[in-house]
């Protein structure tokens, strides 16, 4: 670099410059690609442990389908994800449709103490299972309700509802009053507004609760444990989870029992992540 | 339900006090099931807090089993791991702060990583519990690291010892809560207006400043919002981690409230004292979530 070829000086540090933002995209890039390493190590622990026999395990050379063959007569795999999806299915259906009337009830026909009680059902939200685990357990064993679905099912209802009523009132807010009004007029009383005219508006919000919750009672362990004494109509995670503490089941069969049991919340996650950070944000992003 | 009208003035009474009932009415189902398994509860686990009691029968034995309770050293040592485990926030919220900004910068493929990052969001605790298990083994992928880089002579076996279970669970917790907060802080960074971050750029400021003065700021609600669910998760999540990972063990070592509760109740069948521990965890997370309501309500 001569001092008598000025046009091209100017240059010089932008070039410099380019090349240094080049460099930092790169390193930047590899350094996402190690976190995306970290984040993606449980599902290759899975996938590798679940490809070898249990002699293969200890052994820790060689790779085989044995314990994917076997895995139905290790893990009652196929009952416990009929027991997960009906749990899940029915707290959901249980959580909308005690959820969105009452949504519907706090935003748009205030009544006496609306607001109070609003804030007392909200505030239920923070209340953890196991600080009421005691009286919960014997109410509902003495009710006879952990012989089927239906104690465990009750809990979960009772722990998402909070959650669903400040989301669906959140969202009802913004629905104008006039629409309501006019429901009203035409002759459709306050149930027929609220199922015609409200909750179609809803579908976001109730693809929200539902997503969030599927997540949540899918991947549960307690309630599970305790209000379902039938091993018979144990839920997926459960059965992992005590086989897991029992330390006599193979390793690799736990661990291809674990991904079958990752599978559907994943899916539901990938397909609906954005209803996902709506639901986790609702309160403080608007 | 027919309303008979008589004058001019009587139905619009009757629409608004229709209008009323008809919201108590809707309101009620969720009422009721709140009232019936959360409220009723914790009202019973305040008389059962005070009594001798196995699940069948109960004997009234008054505030001496609070004191008793007070007295009984696994309370202190699940509380102090409670406490120890605290150590673990910053870093679930620091290190999903990083990962956020990275993401924000939008290098190519920032979609497919972002999908990445939050995908072990969706596994259960149970699974992730199992996976770590296998990390922190004996013969599991943290020796193998250590003797990769290295260090063959080192052998760990970090859940196996009292004195470093703790921080194995710590270690589990921080990772199980970055998809989430990493969630929290994209979204919270999606709504900063970047001409802000343009002006004090050309205005000069430095990297370091345009985040401690104007990125931070900007997400502190999201921060707010992200310490309090960890925290609250911290305090009445983990027992899927434990049960799977350690057992509460070795001795009492990974025994958090939460676990104690679960132990104190179905392992020794002392209803009574799970009762009261649970009235304890309860106000820890009442403390937390009246945070969170403040928050909530400093909005409307």
């Amino acid at each position: 670099m001569s001092l008598d070829t000025p046009p091209v000086a100017p240059e010089a540090p932008t070039d410099r410059r380019a090349r240094a933002r080049r460099v930092g995209r790169g390193a930047l890039f590899l350094v996402m690609v190690g976190v995306a390493v970290v984040m993606l190590y449980p599902f290759w622990v899975m996938i590798v442990d679940s490809l070898k026999s249990e002699n293969q395990f200890l052994s820790g050379h060689g790779f085989s389908w044995a314990s994917w063959r076997t895995l139905t007569s290790t893990i009652p795999i196929a009952q416990e994800v009929v027991s997960s999806t009906i749990i899940c299915a029915v707290s959901i259906l249980l959580i909308l449709l005690v959820g969105l009337p009452a949504g519907f009830a706090f935003a748009k026909l205030k009544f006496r103490a609306s607001g109070v009680i609003f804030l007392a059902i909200v505030s239920a939200m923070m209340v953890p299972l196991q600080a009421i685990l005691m009286p919960e357990f014997v109410n509902i064993t003495r009710l006879g309700l952990t012989g089927g679905y239906t104690g465990a099912v009750l809990v979960y209802a009772a722990l998402g509802t909070p959650f669903s009523v400040f989301l669906f009132a959140t969202y009802f807010r913004g629905v104008p009053d006039e629409l309501i009004e006019a429901g009203i007029v035409d002759g459709l009383g306050y149930t027929g507004a609220l199922w015609r005219l409200v909750v179609p508006i809803a579908i976001p919000a109730i693809a929200t609760v539902t997503v969030l919750q599927f997540i949540q009672i899918w991947d549960d362990l307690l309630v599970g444990l305790l209000f379902i004494q039938n091993t018979s109509e144990r839920p997926i995670t459960v059965g992992l989870a005590v086989l897991a503490a029992g330390r006599t089941t193979s390793i690799p069969a736990l661990m291809a029992g674990s991904l079958v049991s990752a599978l559907p919340a994943m899916i539901v996650y990938l397909i609906f992540q954005r209803y996902l950070v709506k639901g986790l944000t609702m309160g403080i992003d608007r | 339900m027919t309303v008979s009208t008589v004058g001019a003035r009587a139905p619009r009474l009757t629409l608004r006090r229709r209008r009323q009932l008809a919201g108590a009415l809707f309101a009620l189902p969720a009422v009721a099931l709140v009232v019936g398994l959360i409220a009723v509860p914790i009202g019973q686990a305040i008389y059962y807090s005070f009594t001798q009691w196995n699940g069948l029968t109960s004997t009234w034995i008054g505030p001496s089993t609070w004191t008793q309770a007070f007295h009984n050293p696994n309370l202190w040592t699940a509380l102090e791991n409670n406490a120890w485990l605290l150590l673990a926030v910053p870093f679930a919220l620091g290190l999903p702060l990083l990962i956020a900004m990275l993401l924000h910068q939008r290098v190519i493929g920032w979609k497919i990583f972002r999908s990445i990052y939050f995908l072990p969001t969706a596994i259960s605790w149970v699974v992730l519990g199992l996976v770590a298990e296998r990390f922190f083994a004996f013969q599991g992928t943290l020796n193998s690291l250590l003797h990769f880089f290295g260090l063959s002579h080192v052998n760990t076996n970090m859940l196996g010892y009292e004195s470093t279970a703790l921080s194995a669970l710590g270690i589990t917790f921080v990772f199980t809560m970055i998809g989430t907060n990493t969630m929290l802080f994209l979204t919270g960074l999606a709504t900063l207006d970047t001409s802000l971050e343009e002006a004090a750029r050309i205005d000069g400021a430095g990297r370091w400043r345009i985040f401690r003065h104007i990125t931070l700021p900007h997400l502190s609600r999201f921060i707010q919002l992200a310490f309090v669910m960890t925290v609250i998760a911290l305090f009445s999540a983990l027992f899927s981690l434990i049960f799977v990972m350690t057992g509460g063990g070795p001795g009492y070592a990974t025994t958090t409230m939460e676990f104690l509760i679960y132990q104190t109740g179905f392992a020794q069948g002392d209803f009574g004292t799970a009762a009261l521990y649970g009235l304890i965890l309860f106000v820890l997370t009442a403390i937390v979530g009246i945070v969170q309501l403040r928050l909530i309500g400093s909005d409307e």
